[in-house]
């Protein structure tokens, strides 16, 4: 059974692992160059070499990054849709389950068999692209230093192992509930995106309860403030945390309370006097221009006001690759269920 | 002795329809069963029933003693050819044998093989581009190599040529003459069955109107052929199954175990086609009766 399973799914297998030998033709040729660059930079003590060593760096991977990157995060779906939704209902689509269900193997045998062939196959590819991935990008995404960002966590480490095994999973039930392929491969992509979206967007960052920091406003680049219809308003963006995953950032007073209007009218006055831009424009005066006014307001909302941060810190990176990873084979395991049971019972 | 196919009460649902209502059969070994019905009487579904690739809304099922698909080897004992004989498109013959070889401990290679030669067919061809007769023979193949027990056969010859139709009845006769297997085949075409069966189910309107071995079946039905007049004076176990008038004459056909002996009528000899359409014919009045008595209760 195994074999012919294999034999079923032969040239969708060479089709994918097609694609994952040019990307791992890219990453050959490319990686070693990028590392030397790398060690180079990490040796390097002219302040312009080190420059120009950053930039060919970046301009090197930039090349590569759309394809590279698009094709490790949206392999999962592809092999959701392409392997997934054809794998039981190209059969019932075309008949053959006719043919190939009386055969001296039980239906179950035969669902179990493919589930986890060309599941399990779905899971090594995935793997395997994250893997290259994760290898040749290494020395950008230590320069970089935001490994909790989507497009590296997404499509680094171990996450698209799960995503694949998921999305799999779905196109395989939706399959059997349409009992035809192109509108099983339609809900595969669009449910996949419904889940994952919203997913990263808002599950992931409460998978653990954040880690709190007060830290002093002195601290914090990127501060300033911001013209708006109704005056103007104080904003402290940057969080400057290396590697974290930023829940949220909030300015909160010494005894509650944010910085209002009301608060800049009353100790910022000269600040509002300020010759600005057109108003309604939003543009935003950083710390790097700042007049005398400015510094005096910012060392004014310094000594009463502190910065609160909710993040997840760095060495909560694998934590949260493990568990967002589980979660999605979790989800993978019981859709596959689902599948089986379908098969064995409602296609009947 | 254990049936070919032992079925009490069987019924098969989709929503409201029944597609198969109260089936009761009892066939044994040994024989080719036509089984004969127009098309959407549910021969499909009792074959699908058969096969287990469908199970029962109500009753129950056995084939050679077994429920069907209960496990992998009751279903090495089935060969199944499925209506408009599904192949793997994409595969080549050779493939398809290596797959019956794989999947089934039973499988006969060298008579795979043979066949696939005396057919002229090339082990390389790709199955979907092969002639439909040609596919059909090789789904045939692919249900013999299996050395069943009992072979199903859901409207094998029905999108084939004349030719090929009779080199597929060909074929198989052959095969049942050589390896001792029974066969239930399956066809809205009498003249199909006529040649190779000697076991007949009629299905119609869902229900199994007549069953038996054939030979049997056309010495208890006669055409009675007399003047017009009320059908009475016939044997007590006699049942008419279709009366037709003209001005002048009576014509019907009649189920009866003991000799209709009444001189008025003049009794004929009935054939097969006859037989089937008088039961399918009564079948549709009842149906159609059902719906008029619906439609006036409106």
């Amino acid at each position: 059974m195994t074999w012919f399973a294999w034999r079923q799914f032969r040239v969708q297998a060479a089709i994918v692992a097609g694609l994952l030998v040019v990307v791992a033709v890219i990453c050959l040729f490319t990686g070693p160059h990028f590392a030397s660059l790398y060690h180079e930079l990490k040796t390097c003590k002219a302040k312009g070499d080190c420059q120009s060593l950053r930039n060919s760096i970046f301009n090197g991977y930039n090349t590569y990054f759309p394809f590279v990157q698009a094709f490790s995060l949206a392999l999962p779906v592809l092999l959701g849709m392409f392997w997934g939704a054809p794998l039981i209902a190209r059969e019932l689509e075309s008949g053959t389950y006719r043919l190939a269900w009386t055969q001296g193997v039980t239906r179950s045998r035969w669902v179990f068999t493919k589930l986890t062939l060309v599941g399990g196959a779905s899971m090594v590819a995935a793997g395997l692209m994250s893997w290259m991935l994760t290898w040749w990008a290494s020395p950008v995404d230590t320069l970089n230093a935001d490994r909790f960002a989507s497009l590296i966590f997404d499509t680094s480490y171990i996450t698209p192992i799960g995503y694949a095994a998921f999305a799999f999973a779905l196109g395989v039930t939706a399959g059997v509930l349409w009992r035809r392929t192109v509108p099983a491969m339609a809900t595969t992509l669009v449910v996949f995106l419904l889940v994952r979206v919203p997913f990263f967007h808002f599950v992931r960052p409460r998978l653990l309860a954040p880690v709190r920091v007060v830290r002093s406003l002195k601290n914090v680049g990127n501060i300033g403030f911001e013209r708006t219809p109704s005056g103007v308003s104080f904003v402290a963006g940057d969080t400057n945390l290396p590697n974290s995953l930023s829940f949220s950032t909030s300015v909160v007073g010494r005894h509650g309370g944010e910085v209002t209007q009301q608060w800049l009218h009353e100790h910022c006055r000269s600040l509002l006097q300020l010759g600005s831009p057109a108003p309604g424009k939003g543009v935003k005066v950083t710390t790097g221009i700042r007049p005398k006014a400015f510094t005096a307001c910012i060392d004014k909302i310094s000594t009463t006001f502190h910065q609160v941060l909710l993040y997840q810190p760095p060495n909560r990176f694998w934590t949260f690759q493990w568990i967002e990873m589980s979660i999605y084979v979790v989800l993978a395991l019981l859709l596959s269920a689902l599948s089986y049971w379908w098969v064995r019972r409602r296609i009947a | 002795m254990t049936s070919a196919l032992h079925a009490v009460d069987l019924g098969k649902r989709y929503g409201r329809k029944w597609a198969l209502s109260s089936c009761t059969l009892d066939i044994p070994t040994g024989h080719v069963v036509g089984l004969v019905g127009p098309n959407g009487a549910g021969k499909t579904t009792l074959l699908h029933l058969a096969v287990g690739l469908l199970s029962p809304s109500s009753g129950s099922l056995t084939i050679l003693g077994e429920a069907p698909a209960s496990s992998a080897e009751q279903l090495g004992h089935i060969g199944f050819v499925a209506q408009d004989t599904p192949v793997f498109e994409n595969l080549s013959i050779a493939t398809h044998l290596q797959m019956g070889a794989a999947l089934n401990p039973k499988w006969d290679a060298q008579l795979a093989q043979q066949r696939i030669y005396e057919l002229g067919l090339d082990p390389d061809q790709r199955a979907g581009r092969l002639s439909g007769g040609q596919r059909a023979q090789l789904a045939l193949t692919l249900a013999i190599a299996k050395r069943p027990s009992l072979l199903l056969l859901d409207e094998p010859v029905a999108s084939l040529d004349p030719l090929a139709r009779r080199e597929f009845l060909a074929t198989l006769m052959a095969v049942v003459a050589e390896h001792e297997v029974s066969v239930v085949l399956s066809s809205h075409l009498v003249a199909d069955l006529e040649r190779v069966c000697d076991y007949l189910v009629v299905l119609a309107s869902a229900h199994v109107q007549v069953n038996g071995e054939i030979e049997e079946l056309l010495s208890t039905h006669h055409r009675l052929v007399g003047t017009r007049r009320d059908l009475d004076n016939l044997p007590d176990s006699a049942r008419v199954i279709e009366v037709s008038h003209t001005d002048r004459q009576t014509t019907a056909i009649v189920s009866s175990a003991e000799p209709i002996l009444d001189p008025a009528w003049s009794v004929e000899e009935i054939t097969l086609e006859d037989l089937v359409l008088a039961y399918m014919g009564q079948a549709e009045e009842q149906r159609r009766d059902l719906v008029r008595s619906k439609g006036g209760a409106k």
